[in-house]
C-alpha cells in the first residue's frame, strides 16, 4: 500500500467536452439543435456497417492541451474499444484510449503555487444522454439522446496529490482558465465532469469513488460532505458513489472488490495517427499566451505585483479586461480595481466574470472618473457593485444621481465648519489627545456630503480650521 | 454471352434492359425454391433501376456510354448494406432492418449502372466455412444434399446456377474463396484496405474484405475494378486509385514465379482434391510459369489459432450493439436494460454467434488477453514478414482452397466446433495477412468442384487475375 503523509487523498478524473463543431468520429454537428436526436448519423448512432473516421481538429485541441499541462506527447494516437453493456452506449462500447495516452507526467500549479501531476491525458467519444422523464430514482423508463453521442471529450487523470476539497476545487478552477485560455472548452455551455477518488487517515484511506460531479464548485461541496460522511461512518468500504447535487448528498452506486473488466482492443475501424514533431510545432506556433505568460508580461510592462499578476491571469477574461482596461487608464490603478473590488464583488454575488455583461468600457469610463478625481473610491465601489448586478452608462449615472466629488474647498469648508460646531464634545475630546475623535468629525463631514468628498482632504481641512 | 457483350446489347437497345431484369428476377425466384441464395430478392429496387437506365438510353443519355456494368445483374451478400432492402448479414437479430445508406461498393455499382437484385445467404455474421449457420441455409448447385461453403454461400452458389450475374461477397477468414471452390465459379478477395469496407456489417475490422465473385475471370476483374479504390468514409481504406484489371486478363503469364505451399499437400488434403490442383499447376506450367516448391511452416501451423483469436475478440465487440434497442428484432420491454439485453440476445443469436462471442471475450480479458490476443497481433506480423520474404522471389503462392469436396450437410453435422473450423486451414492465414487471394476452378471429381488457391503480395491482384485468365484459356 501507498503510504501518504496527508490526513486526505485526492485524486481526479475529469472530463472534458472539447468544443469542436463536429463530432469526434462523424460530421455531426456538435451543438445547435436541441430537439432530441436530430444531430445524428449512422455513425453516432452505431448502426450496423458505419464506420469512424477521426475528427483532425479534436486531437489539435487536445494536443494544445497536452503541451499547456507540460505531457510527454505519445508519438502515435491509438484509439481502443472498453466494452460494456449500458443504454447511453450507442455501440456497446466507447471508443477510447488505454494502453498508450495521448499525453502523461504532466503538470498543473494550484493558486497556491503547489504542483499537481498529471497521470494521463487521453481523448475518448462521449455516450448519448439518458433523459429520465420523472426523476431519477421514480421514472419506470429512460429516454435516450444521440445528440451528445460521439461529441469528443478529453479525460484528465490527477496523480492522488491532492489534499484538501479546497485544492480539488482550485484544480478545477485552474484547468477550467488553462481550457479557456486555449479556447478548446466552451465555457459557458460546455460540459466538465469530474470523478474523485478520496480516502482519508481514519478509514486507513480507503478508496471510494464519488462519480457525477459537475463543475468546481460542486467539487468542494461534494468532497466536503464525502470527508464528514467518512469521519462519521466507522466502517469504510472501497465503493463507488454518486453526487447528487440537488440533495447535496452521495450516495452508494456499487460495491465492488475488484476493477470491472472492459476487455479491452484495439479498434481497428481506426488507423494509428501519427502526431508528428512538425505538427506540434504547427500546434504550438499558433497557442494563444497562457496565464503563466501573461504574469511575466504584466509584471514587466506594468509594474504590477507579482500576486496581483496571478490573480489577473487566473482568469482569461479577468486578464484580457486588464490588458485593454490599462492601456487607458494607469496599470497600478487598473490592477487595484479589477484584482481587488471586482473579485471581491464578483465574489460576493458568487460570479464569474464571463457570466455578468460587465465589459471594459464599463471599466474605463469607471476608473477614468476615479483617475480624474471626479468621484470618490467609495462612490466608485458602490458603482461597481451595481454594475456587477445589472450594466449601464456610468458617466450618465453619475451625472444624473449627482455623485461627482465635492472638489470646491469653500464647499467642503462649509461642511467642515458645520460638523465642528455640530460635534463640540468631539472636538473637546481630539483635543485632549483622542486621536479617534478625529475620525468621527471626518464622518460627519462624509455623510453630509454623502461619500462625494474623500476622506484625505476632509482631515487636512477639519485640522486646518481647528487650529 | 460475355459480360462484354452483354453490355453492348443493352446500350445498343438490342435486349430490353427492363424485360431483361424481369426475367432474372424471375430465374432468381426459381433457383431459389431449390437452393435458397436469396434471404431478399430486391425485386422494386431492380426494376425501379432498370427502368432509370432504359430511359437514359431512349434519351440518347451520353453517361450511359461510360457505365461499367449497365444492366448487370449483381447480387450482394447479405452482409452488405443496401439503402432501404432488408440487412440481416444472416442473422435473426437484425431481421426487418433496413439500413438507411448505401455501403460504398453499392454506391460504386449504382454508378456503374449495375442492377441490385438481391441479397444473398450467408452464415450469420460470416461465422462459418458451410454457410450452415443461418436461417437460411444455401445448397451445392451440384448437389443439393450439399453445403455451398460459406460465409459467401449464396453469392457463390448463385454465381454459378445464374448466367449474367456477377456477385458481391465478403471473406474475414476465407469466406470468398472456400464458397467459390466449393461451387465451382472464381472468387477474388482483395488485399485489406483496397475495398471500402464502409457500410459492411463487421465481423473482424482488421479483416474484413469484400470482392467479387463470379463464373468468368472478366466479370471478377470488371467488378473488381468497379469496387477498388480510394473512400474517406472508411478510415482503413488504402489511398491508392482503382486499376484497370481487366487488362491482366489474357495477359500472358510465360516467366511468372509461382511457389508451391508444400505444407498444404499431402496429410489433411483429400486426395481428389491434391489430384485436381497439382492438375491446375501442371496447366500454369505448360503456359510458361516456373514452379518451386516452398515451405511455408508458420502460416499453416499457426494460422488457425491466430486467426480465431483476433477475428472473435473483434467480432465480440461488434456484435455488442446488436440489443434489441435501436433496430432489428424488439421483445416486450421489461425488466432492467441487462435482463432485457440478454433476453433479445439470447432469443436472436445464434449458437455459432454466442461460441464466438464467449471466445472473443474470454481472450481479450484481464488477464488473458495476454496470452490470446495481444499474442496473435504478434504472431500476425510474424506470419506477414514470412509471406512477404516469399513474395521478394515468387509472384504467387499456390495451395488448394479446401482441403475436401464440399461435404453433405448430414457430415456437417457430426462436426465438431473444432473440426468446423479446421475447414479454414488454408485461407486463414492469407487474410490474416491481409494478402489478396483467388479461387480458380480447377476440375471435377465425383461431379463436384475442386478449386486452386492463388495467393499474391498486397495490391497485386492484377497478377492474380493473370494467372486465373490463363488458365480460364484451356476451358
Amino acid at each position: 500500500m501507498k503510504t501518504f503523509t496527508s490526513d486526505i487523498v485526492i485524486g481526479l478524473e475529469i472530463h472534458c467536452e472539447l468544443n469542436t463543431k463536429t463530432k469526434l468520429f462523424c460530421s455531426c454537428p456538435t451543438h445547435g439543435n436541441e430537439e432530441p436526436n436530430t444531430r445524428t448519423c449512422p455513425v453516432c448512432l452505431g448502426h450496423p456497417g458505419s464506420k469512424p473516421v477521426l475528427n483532425k481538429k479534436a486531437v489539435e485541441f487536445a494536443l494544445k492541451l497536452c503541451i499547456a499541462l507540460n505531457c510527454e506527447i505519445s508519438p502515435e494516437l491509438i484509439f481502443s474499444r472498453k466494452s460494456y453493456f449500458y443504454p447511453d452506449m450507442a455501440k456497446n462500447y466507447q471508443i477510447t484510449q488505454y494502453e498508450i495516452p495521448l499525453g502523461k507526467k504532466g503538470k498543473l500549479r494550484l493558486g497556491n503555487g503547489k504542483e499537481i501531476g498529471i497521470t494521463r491525458v487521453h481523448m475518448e467519444e462521449d455516450p448519448a444522454s439518458l433523459v429520465h422523464p420523472a426523476g431519477m430514482k421514480e421514472s419506470a423508463y429512460v429516454l435516450v439522446d444521440y445528440n451528445r453521442s460521439g461529441n469528443p471529450l478529453v479525460e484528465i487523470v490527477t496523480e492522488p496529490e491532492l489534499t484538501s476539497p479546497d485544492e480539488a476545487r482550485d484544480f478545477m478552477k485552474q484547468l477550467i482558465g488553462v481550457l479557456n485560455y486555449l479556447e478548446i472548452f466552451d465555457i459557458n455551455e460546455g460540459i466538465i465532469k469530474a470523478d474523485a477518488n478520496i480516502s482519508i487517515k481514519e478509514s486507513c484511506y480507503k478508496r471510494v469513488e464519488i462519480k457525477n460531479i459537475t463543475g468546481f464548485k460542486e467539487i468542494e461541496k461534494a468532497l466536503l460532505y464525502e470527508v464528514k460522511r467518512q469521519k462519521e461512518v466507522v466502517k469504510i468500504e472501497q465503493e463507488t458513489r454518486s453526487w447528487d447535487s440537488e440533495r447535496g448528498i452521495t450516495f452508494s452506486l456499487r460495491k465492488k472488490e475488484t476493477e470491472e473488466d472492459y476487455g479491452y482492443i484495439i479498434d481497428t475501424d481506426l488507423v494509428v495517427t501519427e502526431i508528428e514533431g512538425k505538427w506540434i510545432k504547427e500546434i504550438k506556433k499558433h497557442m494563444p499566451e497562457l496565464s503563466q505568460d501573461k504574469v511575466k508580461k504584466f509584471v514587466h510592462k506594468c509594474k504590477i505585483k507579482k500576486e496581483d499578476a496571478e490573480i489577473l491571469a487566473s482568469d482569461r477574461q479577468l486578464a484580457e479586461m486588464f490588458e485593454r482596461v490599462s492601456k487607458e487608464i494607469n496599470p497600478l490603478l487598473a490592477a487595484k480595481w479589477l484584482r481587488r473590488e471586482l473579485v471581491r464583488v464578483l465574489n460576493y454575488n458568487k460570479k464569474e466574470l464571463h457570466e455578468i455583461e460587465l465589459n471594459e468600457k464599463h471599466m474605463i469610463d469607471l476608473l477614468k472618473l476615479v483617475e480624474n478625481k471626479k468621484i470618490t473610491d467609495s462612490v466608485s465601489a458602490k458603482i461597481l457593485e451595481k454594475l456587477v448586478e445589472k450594466v449601464f452608462d456610468v458617466k450618465e449615472y453619475v451625472k444624473k444621481e449627482k455623485l461627482e466629488a465635492v472638489s470646491d474647498i469653500e464647499e467642503l469648508e462649509k461642511y467642515c465648519r458645520e460638523a465642528i460646531q455640530e460635534n463640540p464634545k468631539a472636538v473637546e475630546d481630539y483635543k485632549k489627545g483622542e486621536a479617534k475623535a478625529l475620525n468621527f468629525i471626518v464622518g460627519a463631514v462624509m455623510k453630509k456630503t454623502k461619500g462625494k468628498a474623500t476622506p484625505k482632504e476632509v482631515n487636512e481641512i477639519i485640522l486646518r480650521l481647528m487650529k | 454471352m460475355s459480360t462484354a457483350d452483354f453490355i453492348k446489347k443493352i446500350k445498343s437497345g438490342e435486349i430490353d434492359i427492363v424485360e431483361h431484369t424481369e426475367k432474372i428476377i424471375e430465374d432468381c425466384r426459381e433457383i431459389n425454391k431449390e437452393y435458397n441464395y436469396f434471404n431478399t430478392i430486391s425485386e422494386e429496387l431492380a426494376l425501379e433501376q432498370a427502368k432509370a437506365i432504359k430511359n437514359q438510353i431512349k434519351n440518347k443519355d451520353k453517361k450511359i456510354k461510360s457505365k461499367k456494368l449497365l444492366g448487370v445483374a449483381i447480387s450482394v451478400k447479405d452482409a452488405i448494406c443496401v439503402r432501404n432492402i432488408e440487412t440481416t448479414a444472416g442473422s435473426r437479430i437484425l431481421k426487418g432492418y433496413r439500413p438507411l445508406f448505401d455501403a460504398f461498393v453499392i454506391q460504386r455499382v449504382k454508378e456503374e449502372g449495375g442492377i441490385i437484385i438481391g441479397k444473398t445467404s450467408q452464415d450469420e455474421f460470416g461465422f462459418g466455412a458451410f454457410s450452415v449457420n443461418t436461417f437460411n441455409v444455401p445448397k451445392n448447385p451440384f448437389d443439393r444434399e450439399r453445403t455451398c461453403g460459406g460465409s459467401s454461400g449464396g453469392a457463390a452458389g448463385l454465381s454459378q446456377k445464374l448466367s449474367s450475374h456477377i456477385a458481391l461477397g465478403e471473406s474475414t477468414g476465407g469466406s470468398i474463396v472456400t464458397p467459390s471452390s466449393f461451387c465451382g465459379v472464381y472468387g477474388l478477395c482483395p488485399t485489406y484496405g483496397r475495398v471500402s469496407r464502409n457500410g459492411l456489417i463487421d465481423f473482424g475490422n482488421s479483416l474484413d474484405k469484400i470482392g467479387p465473385i463470379g463464373k468468368a475471370m472478366e466479370d471478377v476483374a470488371l467488378l473488381m475494378y468497379v469496387i477498388a479504390g480510394h473512400d474517406e468514409n472508411d478510415s482503413t481504406s488504402l489511398n491508392a486509385k482503382s486499376e484497370s484489371y481487366e487488362s491482366f486478363i489474357k495477359k500472358p503469364i510465360k516467366g511468372m514465379k509461382i511457389g508451391i505451399i508444400k505444407e498444404a499437400f499431402g496429410a489433411g488434403v483429400e486426395k481428389e482434391v491434391e489430384k485436381n490442383v497439382c492438375n491446375g499447376i501442371e496447366e500454369l506450367e505448360e503456359e510458361g510459369a516456373k514452379t518451386e516448391e516452398i515451405s511455408l511452416e508458420l502460416p499453416i501451423k499457426y494460422g488457425i489459432p491466430t486467426y480465431y483469436m483476433i477475428a472473435t475478440s473483434e467480432a465480440s465487440t461488434n456484435l455488442a450493439k446488436y440489443c434489441g434497442m435501436r433496430y432489428g428484432a424488439v421483445e416486450k420491454l421489461e425488466g432492467s436494460f441487462n435482463e432485457y439485453f440478454t433476453k433479445v440476445r439470447s432469443r436472436y443469436l445464434g449458437e455459432e454467434a454466442k461460441r464466438r462471442i464467449i471466445i472473443g471475450t474470454f481472450a481479450r480479458m484481464a488477464g488473458y488477453r495476454d496470452a490470446f490476443y495481444l499474442k496473435a497481433a504478434k504472431v500476425r506480423t510474424l506470419m506477414i514478414n514470412e509471406y512477404k520474404k516469399m513474395f521478394r522471389k515468387f509472384d504467387a503462392l499456390v495451395s488448394p482452397t479446401a482441403p475436401m469436396l464440399p461435404p453433405k450437410f448430414s457430415e456437417i453435422e457430426k462436426l465438431t466446433p473444432l473440426q468446423h473450423y479446421l475447414a479454414d486451414v488454408m485461407t486463414v492465414s492469407p487474410n490474416v495477412a491481409g494478402l489478396p487471394h483467388l479461387n480458380v476452378p480447377v476440375g471435377f471429381e465425383k461431379n463436384l468442384p475442386v478449386g486452386m488457391l492463388l495467393i499474391a503480395d498486397h495490391l497485386q491482384e492484377g497478377k492474380l487475375i493473370q494467372l486465373g485468365s490463363a488458365m480460364e484459356k484451356g476451358k
